[in-house]
């Protein structure tokens, strides 16, 4: 082992969050190595080349890349977005056109709900940007209590019930009488179920093992809007953001190692002081940061090393993914009646009624897989020409309601009869998929796990419910990156805020590891 | 025309609530009426005697939660009150088996470990936790909630208290409280137990009464609401009101009346009258009128203000608020009349648990499953059941060697779905006869016999708990026990402090904080506010006299 192989900090995972704590690490002159398991970086955020096909692998679209991180790591100029507005497919073909919080039939006549759908979304909006300042720093640390010591934890709350009394009365009872609810009684109190409701409802959902119907789906469509809400499909493939921030970490002295799995931390006096990697050569560094789950990351860290109530707690996370993906590399473009080629190129959603979702929801929680899940698709190729080259096209399709725990277990049968359950949903409405598609690529909860590391291969990789967020996420006493050994930090999705490709979790905790010191 | 009469303060509904109201306006020296609609007062907590010698707790029929502070403030024993505490439950398994929870600790663990030593273990973590959540939450029943919105030096202070007791607690505790205020009741369990039968048997607990399954989030608060009353201070006991639940509301309506109160049965209140945004008195569906500068309803806050109110007389904003809060029928209830007790093969003869709570679900998934069939509409096919038999304790409630076994079941939706229809008439006896057979086919896994054994019986929809008692949806909590309805938003935000935009109208039922069950806080707390602003607030005790510096 040379000595240039001592780091500040190693960071455990290339997945974004990764990423993006090792690009703020570097930015502040930190000496920084990313240690990736597998043969590309990027995790759930990246692209595949299928033989000259670009294949968005995992995640598809961005709708919460939060501005601050795009700001601090200077991304604006090195990533492309294209804005897609939302096509929520009708069954009956009275197909919906969402842009912004404006609705209306793809034929350009009104819709009847698209005032208040308008107003319902422009205040889950509003509360979500009320909120967003939580999300873009570390968990309130409340053990000082109200004292001068605890003064500046309370600061942000402080700001938050100020900035809620400034909203008016009015509008502060409505927060708090919604933020905890459900969203499909926040939905269907002003509006008739069906395609539009369907498609908030829908909103709130994706990744997590929660209906509409449950309590605290308020909160995380807040959350998913509180950047605005818009959906963007970044141009070169989700790949070209995962390398944009990998590029700001390179450029700024950081290593990135593929191929190099963390298999243990060395702990000496209750101090991380190395890595030893799966092929036994072991790097000294300062700080270790883990993007792994938090469980994995406690048994990288050693569970001998934490408390045994902590580890009770991490065994308890709940992380049981509900998403699929199905990538289909189509010979040409299928059609959906009354789209035209521009509309074929939005986010379409097949989600038809709050309804609909709920039954979809039943029956993973019988291990089931639904018969008519819900789907988020988009063609990318349709508006990025620079992915096009070889003349086919990806329908890519998130597919929620897919049970991790499939009852007898994933194998190559299940994962068949997913395909055909999604073909089939898909050509509902485009019936002529069938005849255009080349093959597909089907990927269950258990395969995403399988590939990224992703416990349960959840979106979120701890589920994103009220009592695993903010001060108790991903467990109670831990929620603060400061993950259990001195110079250990959880900087992935399980980490405050949570999930979605939206790069706070990688660089909040990055700043609290500079803010304590820990590798210096 | 009927009647005019002029009272100081009129109670419309003789409910445990509205007659807990009244004895305090009445103790406070105000002229008092109540009026209910029905033939004798009860409300939900009743005791009927439909055939001779047979007494029914038609609705309500256990009691707990009812707050020691009232019964003892209000001398309610002295007017009959007798609650006799019950031990146990036993729940029993599809398959046989069965699975008992006894008071005695060491009893208990070593039912427990009959399944899983690990869920010896998981047991006393378990009760700490739901204990000290208890333990925070009893302050604030006998409290008003306050408004957060405004800066009233008592909704303030009330704040400052709330913000006391949380701090107090310290970080680790505030965590554990968040989690568990929020989680589902089937994570929850799920995080403690490993069997299926012992996880079943303590979440029904967290679905009773609520339109929501073992996995909706906000559940595991619901057990509280079953954990944290008392019998004689024993906190989570649970006992009979000896001559049943009606005898809680003759003991209320007996002190009322030695208060100088008055009680007016047989016609309800159709009509608040309302001049000028302020309640002058209530007309009653034969036509009398009764006149008085304050009027409590009893009623849940969807029946007062859609029915009785025309929405013309009310802040629009308001009225939306009202027709937005979730007040959803989710539970049915069978009341039988045994001529004997019928046979329990999975439990030895004589076993102690024949005097407590029995049910039969061997999964969180099975009552999940009943759920699901609710949210569409459709009464369980495997209905989750919560059974007694109160005549083991109180024989008084049916002739010598008989018995009267009262079955609370759910999910059993108000608006039935029949062909894809959903709607409330579709309650016909042939649908109600086929709710009350998917309740005696679950019954007889645990007694097969009990078919021969059923002398009469009364099968109670939602809709029949409507119709008798007024509650909207048959709901018995008076409206849905969920985060955006509890406390100040409980019923509406910016009228939680039991008030209404009409000036003189209080809402004092259980759609108020602190929420449904046989508790009387509702009404204790609005006594004391309207009592308030009449300058008489001293004339009653406060029950939580320390407030944060």
């Amino acid at each position: 082992m040379s000595h240039s192989d001592k780091f500040d900090v190693i960071v455990i995972g290339a997945g974004h969050n990764g990423l993006a704590a090792a690009a703020t690490l570097a930015k502040r002159g930190k000496k920084v190595c990313v240690l990736e398991r597998t043969n590309a970086i990027g995790g759930m955020a990246q692209s595949r080349d299928n033989d000259g096909t670009s294949v968005p692998y995992i995640a598809h679209l961005l709708h919460n890349l939060n501005p601050t991180v795009v700001k601090e790591l200077g991304l604006s100029s090195a990533i492309k977005l294209k804005e897609l507005p939302t096509i929520a497919l009708d069954p009956d073909g009275r197909h919906i056109e969402i842009a912004g919080n404006k609705a209306q039939y793809t034929d350009g006549s009104a819709h009847p709900d698209a005032a208040i759908y308008e107003e319902i979304r422009a205040r889950i909006i509003k509360f979500g940007q009320l909120l967003e300042p939580m999300a873009a720093r570390t968990a309130p640390d409340l053990s000082e209590g109200a004292s001068f010591a605890g003064l500046p934890e309370l600061m942000p709350l402080a700001k938050l019930g100020l900035k809620m009394k400034l909203m008016g009365k009015k509008e502060m009872r409505e927060f708090m009488r919604i933020a905890l609810s459900n969203v499909y009684d926040l939905i269907l109190d002003d509006m008739e179920d069906g395609v539009l409701a369907g498609s908030l409802a829908a909103d709130s959902v994706w990744g997590m093992w929660t209906g509409p119907r449950s309590p605290g789906t308020v909160l995380s469509l807040m959350y998913r809007y509180c950047t605005g809400g818009q959906s963007s499909l970044p141009i070169g493939g989700m790949g070209a953001i995962s390398h944009a921030i990998a590029d700001v970490a390179k450029n700024n002295g950081a290593q990135i190692r593929t191929n190099s799995a963390a298999e243990k931390l060395v702990v000496e006096d209750d101090q991380v002081t190395g890595v030893v990697l799966k092929d036994g050569t072991t790097i000294e560094t300062k700080a270790v940061m883990s993007s792994a789950g938090a469980f994995q990351s406690m048994m990288i860290g050693g569970h001998e090393n934490f408390d045994v109530e902590a580890v009770r707690r991490l065994r308890n996370v709940r992380s049981k993914g509900t998403t699929a993906k199905v990538n289909i590399v189509l010979k040409d473009v299928p059609e959906i009646a009354g789209l035209s080629d521009s509309q074929m190129a939005s986010r379409l959603l097949i989600a038809p009624s709050a309804y609909y979702i709920e039954q979809a929801f039943n029956a993973i929680k019988y291990g089931e897989m639904p018969p008519a899940p819900v789907i988020e698709a988009v063609i990318p190729s349709l508006s990025d020409t620079s992915i096009a080259a070889s003349g086919k096209h990806v329908l890519s399709a998130v597919v929620q309601y897919i049970p991790y725990y499939l009852e007898g277990g994933w194998n190559d049968k299940a994962r068949n009869k997913l395909t055909k359950i999604v073909v089939d949903t898909l050509s509902k409405y485009a019936p002529d998929l069938r005849d255009k598609i080349d093959y597909t690529e089907t990927l269950s909860p258990a395969d995403i796990e399988q590939e990224t590391g992703a416990p349960g291969g959840h979106w979120h990789h701890c589920e994103f419910s009220t009592d695993q967020m903010l001060a108790v996420r991903p467990v109670n006493l831990l929620a603060r990156y400061a993950f259990g050994i001195k110079g250990f930090y959880l900087c992935g999705a399980s980490a405050h805020p949570g999930g979605d490709v939206s790069g706070l979790a990688g660089r909040n905790s990055a700043l609290q590891l500079i803010k304590d010191g820990a590798a210096s | 025309m009927g009647k005019h009469d002029k009272y100081d303060a009129i109670v419309a509904g003789a409910g445990h609530n509205g007659l807990t109201t009244a004895c305090y306006l009445a103790k406070a020296g105000l002229k008092t009426l109540v009026i209910e609609k029905n033939d004798m007062i009860g409300g939900a907590a009743i005791s009927r005697e439909l055939y001779e010698g047979w007494t029914y707790s038609n609705c309500s029929y256990v009691c707990s939660l009812l707050r020691q502070e009232v019964i003892r403030d209000l001398e309610l024993p002295r007017f009959g009150l007798q609650v006799v505490p019950y031990q146990g439950s036993v729940s029993f398994h599809e398959d046989g088996g069965y699975f008992s929870s006894y008071d005695d600790h060491h009893a208990f663990r070593r039912e427990v470990a009959r399944f899983s030593e690990k869920d010896v273990d998981a047991y006393d973590r378990y009760s700490q936790l739901v204990m000290r959540q208890c333990r925070f939450i009893r302050p604030f029943l006998l409290r008003t909630a306050p408004d957060p919105t405004t800066l009233r030096p008592r909704d303030i202070g009330e704040l400052i208290f709330l913000a006391k007791r949380i701090h107090d607690l310290g970080q680790k505790e505030v965590g554990e409280m968040v989690r568990f205020w929020t989680m589902s009741v089937g994570d929850f369990l799920d995080e403690h137990f490993e069997t299926p039968i012992i996880k079943a048997a303590m979440a029904g607990s967290g679905i009773i009464g609520t339109g929501l399954g073992v996995y909706s989030p906000g559940t595991a608060y619901v057990l509280l609401h079953h954990y944290m009353g008392d019998v004689d201070g024993s906190i989570g006991a649970w006992g009979f009101a000896r001559g049943a639940m009606g005898a809680i509301t003759k003991a209320l309506g007996a002190a009322f009346k030695e208060a100088g109160g008055e009680i007016t049965m047989g016609s309800g209140v159709n009509e608040f009258l309302i001049k000028n945004g302020k309640v002058s008195g209530v007309a009653l569906d034969n036509g009398d009128e009764y006149h008085a500068p304050i009027i409590a309803s009893n009623m849940d806050v969807k029946r007062t203000v859609l029915k009785h109110i025309g929405r013309e007389k009310l802040p629009a904003d308001y009225v939306r608020s009202v027709e937005r809060f979730k007040i959803r029928g989710s539970s049915g209830k069978l009341n039988i009349a045994l001529d004997s007790l019928p046979k329990f093969p999975a439990l030895p003869n004589d076993n102690l648990m024949f005097s407590g709570d029995m049910s039969c679900s061997s999964s969180l998934q099975n009552l999940e499953m009943a759920y699901d069939d609710w949210k569409d509409g459709r009464f369980s096919k495997k209905p989750f059941f919560d059974m007694l038999i109160p005549s083991r304790i109180d024989p008084t409630l049916a002739p010598p060697g008989k018995h009267m076994m009262s079955v609370f079941t759910q999910y059993c939706p108000y608006d039935l779905n029949v062909d894809g229809v959903r709607s409330p008439d579709n309650w016909n006896e042939a649908t109600k006869k086929a709710f009350a057979d998917s309740v005696y086919d679950r019954l007889e896994i645990v007694c097969p016999d009990i078919r021969d054994r059923v002398l009469h019986a009364e099968v109670r929809t939602p809709l029949d708990i409507e119709n008798e008692v007024g509650l909207t949806e048959g709901n018995i909590f008076q409206g849905e026990l969920t985060f955006d309805q509890l406390l100040f938003n409980r019923p509406v935000p910016g009228y939680a402090q039991y008030n209404t935009p009409i000036d003189g109208l209080f809402i004092v039922g259980s759609s108020t904080h602190p929420g449904g069950g046989v508790m009387a806080a509702p009404g204790a707390n609005a006594a004391r506010e309207i009592l308030r602003r009449i300058g008489k607030g001293k004339s009653m005790p406060d029950f939580n006299p320390k407030i944060a510096a």
